[in-house]
């Protein structure tokens, strides 16, 4: 029964037919049984509909709004609250959200583990935020450990590391991350000078060892599913810091050689794992630096423009070769 | 006046439901196999990543072949000459998506997408400069032909490739138009969103017979657009010309502005509108519709102060935070509660891999950014002192803190 969408009278008209038709004859040829008819009619109706990613999306900006108020409150009233107010308050909070985290998780497991509930990944994530608003408010206040501050970051990471690992959380596992990041570029900038050259170098280390990190822990079978983030961040963070070495006017000729041997690699991973978005990373990231140093040095308008117009050609025809023979599901 | 046959797009559509479903194991791999030979559809597509690759790619080329042409063949052209050679441009553009999409058979693969984008911008920057740049045209006022055709261009383009960001692309366009018409500040207000209420009774009246079909998803993004896009633009607060000014911590709109009645009839407006937009979403189970709901409504709320012109406090986003926390939680657990943990056709289980594949790829991501967005920057004249001192840091534990 051909379907009201299919308006234009064309000689596939009596192809044309809505998933429901199709469920509908799959079921009369018995591919498909009775009940996953019923089942897969519902679900392309909306029949239950999910409000399961809503609920997530708006429990998070709701955490992310109730942290930043804290935080700005707790920054802009200390003194009128008084410390042991403020750090009650905050430990009251820190405690409660950890032991919900604590009481309700299900046993450790190495492999992945579905969350109980929607609540406690952000439970967990409300809690971690709240760490990270107290431990900054006690180093402010206090200079417990004054010219140290990265030790808070590198101390902040670790419990981040263990929260993600314990309780199975990308989010937390994220901002261990980054916290990570964050000491390694708190660490650089006690260095008097070549600040450029230092935060390559560290940025570089940075992605390698956790890069390096999330494959040992994936062989280990600990969260094998947390490599993709792992790598993702790692591959982002170098290609940054190559390109950077790149756009250096004196010895950019390694950082050059390093970047298209990263892009090698990212290419090789991406077309072998069917990880697209690496071989994005390659086609761009590559693209960028051998141009950067390409087109450095031409000042005809004219030069520079065929430049773009023939290698933007056999980029295209490259990507679409991949495109056909490796990446053809949507 | 389509690209895609119906066959084609139902073909795509039931293809990306079998995924899907096959991925959330309600068919066997041997089901999904059957079921997906007699899917094929024609349409060559690719992936996320590669789509914006060569998207980015095609903008590449087309724009250094354009000014190439310029640079090689025209030296020092006038603007009405550049503006004739882009409107050529604009077609050549077009016929390429029309090539790739009828030829190559290119669905959703970023080449057609950006040729497509290029023919609409060649297509206004080329009739400004051939008409309106230092003519006689330019003083006849119909220099809104410029965005005019901007819009008009991009919605036969939501039409005919069904690019959803195109309907995006012409209601920005349908944002220049009074400004061509009118100083008064009420009535661009009013006349852009008369502009988006006859788009949205249009979309509305032509929905229903599409319901069922690839149409519907559609249909349900321009109208959910369309719904923030009024909300927008009555909220004086969020569609102020002096947005950025008010974001960096110049003077607010207040009413002094607009006229009072004007003034406190959209703060009426911008209450009422997300419970109507929000009821219809769900009424008619549109996940694009409830969004633009929700988002309404929470600006509403950010925004109320603004409105009312009364002093933010420090607490409020932890106030916000604490009624979007608590909503969400009772409706989960409202929901949790039915029978089969399903009231009214509605459930806060997950039904589709899809949502674990936006929640995996958003929590990294959302993850990274979120310390960056949640580190407070102190107030002016703030009772106390100002914390500061180290220059970055991850997890929330920011130096600026």
């Amino acid at each position: 029964m051909p379907s009201p969408g299919c308006i234009a009278p064309r000689p596939e008209k009596k192809d044309c037919m809505t998933i429901l038709t199709r469920l509908e004859q799959w079921k009369e040829r018995g591919i498909i049984s009775s009940e996953q008819h019923t089942l897969l009619a519902g679900l392309s109706r909306s029949e239950p509909f999910s409000l399961f990613l809503e609920l997530n999306i708006l429990l998070y900006a709701g955490i992310l709004a109730f942290v930043g108020g804290l935080g700005w409150t707790v920054s802009t009233w200390s003194q009128q609250l008084g410390d042991v107010l403020v750090l009650t308050i905050l430990s009251a909070m820190l405690a409660a959200c950890f032991w919900y985290c604590f009481s309700r998780a299900p046993a450790w497991s190495p492999r992945e583990t579905s969350s109980p509930g929607l609540v406690l990944d952000y439970v967990l994530y409300l809690g971690s935020l709240i760490w990270s608003v107290e431990l900054a408010y006690v180093e402010n206040r206090f200079h417990l450990l004054s010219g140290q501050w990265d030790l808070y970051l590198l101390a902040t990471a670790g419990l981040f590391f263990f929260l993600a690992y314990r309780f199975d959380n990308r989010f937390v596992l994220s901002l261990a991350l980054s916290s990570l990041a964050g000491w390694f570029g708190l660490t650089v900038s006690h260095w008097p000078s070549h600040q450029d050259a230092a935060y390559r170098r560290y940025a570089i280390l940075y992605s390698l060892m956790t890069g390096g990190a999330g494959a040992i822990l994936q062989r280990r079978g600990l969260k094998p599913h947390f490599f993709g983030t792992y790598l993702n961040i790692a591959a982002n963070v170098l290609f940054w810091a190559l390109l950077s070495g790149v756009f250096n006017r004196e010895g950019y000729v390694v950082w050059l050689l390093c970047l298209l041997a990263a892009c090698g690699a990212s290419l090789a991973w991406g077309i072998k794992r069917r990880q697209f978005s690496f071989v994005a990373y390659a086609a761009v990231y590559g693209y960028v630096g051998v141009s950067a140093i390409l087109v450095r040095d031409m000042s005809d308008g004219t030069a520079i423009l065929s430049y773009f117009f023939v290698t933007g050609i056999a980029m295209l025809v490259l990507i679409v070769q991949i495109a056909r023979r490796f990446g053809r599901e949507a | 006046m389509r690209a895609y046959s119906a066959s084609s797009e139902e073909a795509v559509r039931a293809r990306d439901l079998l995924k899907d479903w096959a991925g959330e194991n309600f068919l066997t791999a041997a089901q999904y196999q059957r079921m997906e030979q007699e899917t094929v559809c024609d349409s060559r597509r690719t992936n996320i990543f590669l789509r914006l690759v060569l998207f980015l790619f095609t903008l590449i080329i087309v724009g250094a072949a354009v000014a190439l042409f310029f640079v090689v063949f025209l030296s020092n052209p006038g603007q009405r000459t550049t503006g004739v050679f882009l409107l050529i441009f604009a077609v050549l553009s077009y016929a390429g998506a029309e090539l790739a999409v009828s030829q190559a058979r290119l669905y959703r693969y970023g080449i057609e997408e950006a040729l497509a984008a290029c023919s609409v911008g060649f297509l206004c920057v080329g009739t400004q400069g051939a008409f309106f740049s230092g003519h006689r045209f330019a003083q006849d006022g119909a220099e809104f032909l410029v965005p005019a055709a901007g819009a008009i261009s991009s919605l036969w383009i939501w039409h005919r490739f069904g690019l959803p960001y195109a309907s995006l692309a012409a209601m920005i366009f349908v944002l220049w138009l009074p400004g061509y018409w009118t100083s008064s500040h009420p009535a661009q207000h009013s006349i852009v969103a008369a502009f988006y209420a006859v788009g949205l009774s249009i979309v509305a009246a032509v929905r229903p017979r599409h319901r069922s079909t690839y149409l519907n998803d559609r249909y349900s993004i321009a109208e959910a657009l369309l719904w923030l896009g009024i909300y927008v633009a009555i909220n004086l607060q969020l569609s102020s010309v002096n947005l950025l000014g008010q974001w960096w911590g110049g003077p607010r709109t207040t009413a002094a502005e607009f006229t009072r009645p004007f003034y406190w009839a959209t703060w009426v407006l911008i209450w009422c509108l997300p419970p109507i937009v929000l009821a219809r979403g769900v009424r008619r189970k549109d996940r694009f519709v409830i969004a633009a709901g929700a988002i309404a409504a929470i600006l509403t709320l950010v925004t109320n102060k603004s409105y009312l012109d009364w002093q933010r406090h420090t607490w409020d986003p932890v106030l916000l935070g604490a009624l979007l926390i608590g909503v969400a939680l009772f409706i989960r657990r409202w929901l949790a509660a039915g029978p089969g943990q399903i009231r009214h056709g509605f459930t806060a289980q997950r039904l589709s891999g899809k949502d674990k594949q936006w929640m995996s790829v958003g929590s990294t991501a959302l993850g990274l950014i979120s310390p960056n967005v949640i580190t407070p920057s102190p107030q002016a004249g703030s009772p106390d002192v100002r914390f500061g001192g180290g220059d970055s840091g991850g997890g929330g534990a920011t130096s600026d803190f």
